[in-house]
């Protein structure tokens, strides 16, 4: 198994000189007189020091190509459907968070999130959510005074 | 005299009505986020940061470390009922603590945990007072140079004791530096890295971050187990105290227990999970039985439920002394702190007594209210475990939301959240620990200042940082310990201590 390159020490490197160049761009200073971009310039080196010996212990270690996990066991088949109506419904969420308003919004991701997929119970779901977003509403809005976005309904 | 006088004025301040509701508030809220898997206290405390912005610093900070305490007590219950750590540092719990229970003694199991805890958390709390005073003290002489080696020995230890690859972790600590850095620099007032957009001028928010990393990236990591139903032992009141062979058998674990999590809980990168690890080991070492280990010695849960108190006790003597947190949770303290306008550091004993005398003794109190509601509400706890997670999971991200959005009503924040929860999700899938970044993150202003502080100071002299001793010392243990990674020697050993018990 030895000679494979590892691509995450890859990403590393290419992530350090992007963070160098963006600190070279902001100016880095001297050594007596530091500016803004020093320590990221820094932050970025190290990123690209420690990327190298990634790739190097990639190719000269079995033992850090072994530990490598298929991607299919890292991101099981039937967990990725799950994951990504559930991650969706969150940037739904939020991208329609000040339109919709908490109540409205909320009422929708939370009956979303509730549903059961081996036995969907709508009714119950939709119950769940109501619960939630009053007693939120009440904990949050009411009595902790947090600014929840209104949104089409006059509810805070 | 004067600590005892100082105590006194502490009590005086967290016997106050609205800090005594906070301390309970505080412990009870930890002790339900210990007992229950898919959040943590970390998660917790950044959920409650924002609540904390319309109280008194110190009825906050009451508040936030009676939570952080309060989970290390509730962890012990879902290891030993459900053999699930409520928290990483009662994983070392399941081992022996379920086993008991296997065998019908779960009483003695939780109730010894529970009195472990008290005995620890309290003498813990002993040690704080006298160690933070005499440490404030001594780094009133500190400048620039010594706090940036002293962050940099933090950084480089808790990188070190991470899990799984050290060179992993240090990735993660130069991102989380990077990311520190986006937004106005202190010294210039220059804008930088944010890429033309209005929501990085002032840089990321520490708790959308926070957020993302560990409350929304451990609810996508418990979506792979949704569906699966949890066994909860059962358990009586009247079955919970440990009897005299029980005493006798865990009072030397108990003590043991207290001194290395106190001991390691000071060090940068020690805290809580190391602690407890470690004295299980030791535990093993000692015992004349170790073949009983894992097959429900009561002396495996007794230390290292002890020494994981302990170190949550000693782990503030860093934060309040020098303002450098040991740990992740640790370090939203000290973002708590600031965030209120306290100047953490040595001199914050002195210039804000209120708030470390105030904190100190509530933990007192707060040990006492954990002992007398872990025991007779191991009931409730249980009923709660058997909330099956499809039910408590949109709730956990519904509080993230409302946590995070609640700062600046931005929904800015709630993007960021988002995009750290599925990069801590994708990180912690390739065996990426989020705690070295989260760490690094909250350190970097420091680090950056100091740094550059200290070169101006110096006229751009390196000399500053290798010919004064409390320089040299943390740098030169800093890089020992990352050139140690390189050797495999050294490498075989950390893995050893790291994964000891696994």
């Amino acid at each position: 198994m030895k000679g494979r390159i590892d691509t995450g020490g890859f990403g590393w490197v290419i992530l350090g000189s992007l963070i160098c160049f963006l600190a070279w761009r902001v100016r880095l200073g001297t050594f007596s007189e530091p500016g803004p971009g020093f320590i990221a310039f820094g932050a970025g080196s190290f990123l690209c020091v420690v990327g190298i010996i990634m790739l190097l212990s990639g190719l000269v270690s079995p033992a850090s190509t072994e530990e490598r996990v298929p991607w299919d066991r890292l991101f099981p088949r039937g967990v990725r459907l799950r994951l990504a109506y559930t991650v969706l419904l969150l940037f739904l969420y939020t991208m329609f968070l000040d339109k919709l308003g908490y109540v409205i919004g909320t009422f929708l991701l939370m009956w979303g999130l509730f549903l059961n997929w081996e036995r969907p119970r709508w009714v119950t779901s939709m119950v769940a959510s109501l619960v939630t977003v009053g007693v939120t509403y009440l904990v949050f809005e009411v009595w902790l005074h947090c600014q929840l976005p209104r949104g089409i309904l006059p509810l805070g | 005299m004067s600590l005892v006088h100082d105590l006194f004025y502490g009590f005086g301040i967290a016997m106050q009505p609205w800090n005594l509701l906070a301390c309970f508030l505080g412990v009870f809220i930890g002790t339900l986020v210990g007992v229950l898997p898919g959040i943590g206290p970390v998660g917790a405390m950044s959920l409650l940061l924002p609540i904390t912005f319309g109280i008194s610093p110190v009825t906050g900070i009451i508040m936030l470390a009676g939570i952080y305490y309060g989970s290390m007590y509730g962890g012990s219950t879902t290891s030993i009922l459900v053999n699930i750590p409520g928290e990483a540092a009662s994983v070392v719990t399941c081992l022996d603590g379920h086993q008991m229970a296997l065998k019908g003694r779960a009483g003695p199991a939780l109730g010894i945990a529970a009195f472990g805890s008290f005995i620890a958390g309290t003498l813990g709390l002993i040690g704080l007072m006298f160690l933070a005073n005499i440490l404030a003290r001594v780094a009133v002489i500190f400048g620039p140079a010594e706090y940036f080696a002293l962050m940099w020995l933090g950084l480089s230890l808790v990188t070190y004791l991470t899990q799984g690859s050290v060179l992993k972790g240090l990735t993660m600590a130069g991102l989380g530096l990077f990311l520190s850095l986006i937004g106005q620099d202190v010294i210039t007032g220059k804008v930088r890295f944010a890429f033309g957009l209005m929501g990085l001028v002032d840089g990321v928010g520490l708790v959308p971050l926070v957020m993302g990393m560990f409350g929304v990236s451990e609810v996508l990591l418990n979506l792979e187990n949704l569906y699966e139903k949890r066994e909860v032992m059962k358990t009586r009141l009247r079955e919970l105290l440990p009897n005299r062979e029980d005493w006798k058998r865990s009072a030397a674990p108990i003590g043991r227990g207290t001194l290395i999590g106190f001991f390691l809980g000071i060090l940068p990168g020690g805290g809580s999970v190391i602690s407890s690890f470690v004295s299980y080991a030791t535990e093993k070492k000692l015992s004349k039985h170790p073949e009983e280990f894992g097959k429900g010695a009561i002396e495996g849960v007794a230390g290292p439920e002890s020494a994981n108190n302990a170190a949550s006790s000693s782990g503030f003597i860093p934060l309040f002394s020098l303002g450098i947190p040991a740990n992740v949770i640790m370090a939203l303290l000290l973002g708590a702190l600031m965030i209120h306008g306290l100047r953490p550091g040595p001199l914050l004993i002195t210039e804000n007594p209120e708030v470390f005398w105030g904190t100190v003794a509530s933990m007192y109190m707060g040990n006492v209210m954990l002992l007398v509601l872990n025991l007779p509400l191991i009931g409730l706890w249980v009923q709660i475990l058997k909330v099956p997670y499809r039910t408590l999971f949109p709730l956990i991200l519904l509080f993230c939301f409302i946590g995070a959005y609640s700062i600046s009503a931005n929904t800015f924040d709630l993007y960021i959240m988002l995009v750290f929860g599925i990069l801590g999700y994708a990180f912690r899938k390739m065996g990426y620990e989020p705690a070295p970044l989260v760490l690094a993150f909250i350190l970097g202003p420091m680090l950056e200042q100091n740094l550059r502080q200290a070169l101006i100071l110096s006229e751009g002299s390196m000399a500053v940082f290798v010919t004064r001793p409390l320089t040299a010392a943390p740098l030169l243990v800093s890089l020992i310990l990352l050139l140690s990674t390189i050797l495999p020697s050294l490498r075989r050993k950390r893995k050893e201590v790291i994964t000891e018990e696994d």
